[in-house]
């Protein structure tokens, strides 16, 4: 399987949907601090269906990303489908502050 | 070397006393103390009567919250003994900056009361078997005898994945829990080796040598090695580097701030030993300044205590 980090960017009715594949490190820099300037809508969505580890570098990219978004478009956040290590891991680094978890 | 076996153990009452008594029965010189009022009487003639504990066992009853000058109490009455704090995983978590203060360096948290049938003993049995000793607590300690270890020394970044891929294989079997300690044991994994490869490597002024990610060769005198084992219950892992630029202060305040304050995680340093520390039943970090850190523990597969509680650890120098 490929593990190396992808963002698929979709513009859905009232939401900007963004789905996360592969693994979230360091490589992941350019995408995710690229994304922000994406979002032209209140309500963003995350989709962790095909993410695999998120190490801590990850976290911190996420982290900046999603308060950029939060601070520069004044938008909600969503994440969903996320798998239960990755769970743990938002709630003990404070992602679930910044976003909250939905099922769609 | 003959060493001083004695333990102390405070109980904060009888009921604290009685979850610990059939474990202590067995071990040799036990003085055991209820912290009521004459506590620091009881303390002050044992130190009169010469008797040095090597060891001093703390509930998280008691310490830090209702009793936060605990430690340093039994510190002026016996200079040398090593500190344990056992806290039940249901309880509040106790204070880590108050451990900070006090330079104490280890935590059991249990997920419920310590039962010696049910096997729940086996990480306070091996903390006070390596306390005693002035053992350092080591991967083998925690796996079945006879359980291969699996050592990879490093000499390239670019291997990480081929060892992480190698430590979910061993880990045989179609349960969820099976699933979830592959999860894990990858995060791990991930985790000490970017510590090894990018935290370690620090210049003579203390700073960072590499960046997050880039392609690194290692060199020899890095001595970077990653060792693992699984028994089929417990996953056992270790990481090792020659640097030693971690110092045992700052391990706690790296666990300290990342677990008060997770708005400002974003900003606050050491989230990769956070993540280590909580994804882990038992942490355990050796710092040699300027020689060799080495960051390890355990991980059950049928593990009880959630990431998002404390966790215990155990950090030694030397």
């Amino acid at each position: 399987m490929d593990s190396s980090f992808k963002i698929v960017h979709q513009t859905r009715p009232l939401c900007n949907y963004f789905a996360m594949a592969g693994n979230i490190d360091a490589q992941a820099e350019a995408q995710l601090m690229g994304l922000p300037a994406k979002v032209n809508q209140q309500l963003v969505k995350f989709d962790f269906s095909d993410t695999g580890r998120i190490n801590s570098m990850g976290i911190a990219l996420l982290l900046r990303c999603f308060k950029r978004i939060k601070e520069e478009k004044k938008a909600e956040i969503q994440v969903m489908q996320v798998n239960p290590t990755n769970t743990m891991l938002f709630r003990m680094t404070g992602i679930f502050l910044l976003a909250a978890a939905t099922k769609e | 070397m003959e060493r001083n076996a004695t333990i102390l153990a405070i109980f904060a009452d009888s009921a604290d006393a009685e979850a610990m008594s059939n474990y202590l029965a067995e071990l040799p010189e036990v003085i055991s103390v209820t912290a009521d009022r004459s506590l620091a009487t009881t303390l002050e003639q044992l130190a009169f009567n010469r008797i040095e504990p090597a060891l001093t066992i703390i509930p998280g009853t008691l310490y830090p919250e209702s009793m936060p000058l605990l430690v340093r109490y039994v510190r002026c009455c016996f200079p040398n003994t090593e500190i344990l704090v056992i806290a039940q995983a249901s309880a509040p978590p106790p204070s880590l900056e108050r451990f900070m203060a006090d330079q104490v360096r280890h935590l059991i948290v249990e997920p419920q009361q310590i039962s010696v049938a049910a096997g729940g003993d086996f990480p306070l049995s091996l903390a006070i078997g390596n306390l005693i000793e002035k053992r350092q607590w080591t991967i083998d300690q925690y796996v079945k005898e006879g359980t291969e270890i699996r050592e990879f020394k490093l000499t390239f970044s670019e291997e990480k994945e081929k060892i992480i891929r190698t430590l979910e294989d061993a880990i045989v079997g179609d349960s969820p829990e099976h699933e979830m300690l592959r999860h894990k044991g990858a995060l791990l994994a991930d985790e000490m080796l970017e510590n090894a490869f990018y935290g370690a490597p620090r210049s003579d002024d203390g700073m960072k040598m590499f960046r997050k990610g880039e392609r690194r060769q290692i060199l020899p005198q890095e001595n970077i090695a990653f060792r693992f084992a699984f028994d089929g219950e417990t996953l056992a892992m270790e990481m090792q580097d020659g640097w030693g630029s971690l110092g045992a202060d700052l391990v706690l305040e790296y666990l300290a701030k990342n677990s008060a304050n997770m708005e400002a995680a974003d900003d606050a340093g050491g989230r990769g030993l956070f993540i280590i520390w909580r994804f882990l039943d038992q942490f355990h970090v050796r710092v040699a300044p300027g020689k060799e850190t080495l960051i390890g523990g355990h991980l059950r597969k049928s593990s009880q205590i959630p990431p998002e509680t404390l966790h215990g650890f155990h950090i030694t120098t030397g």
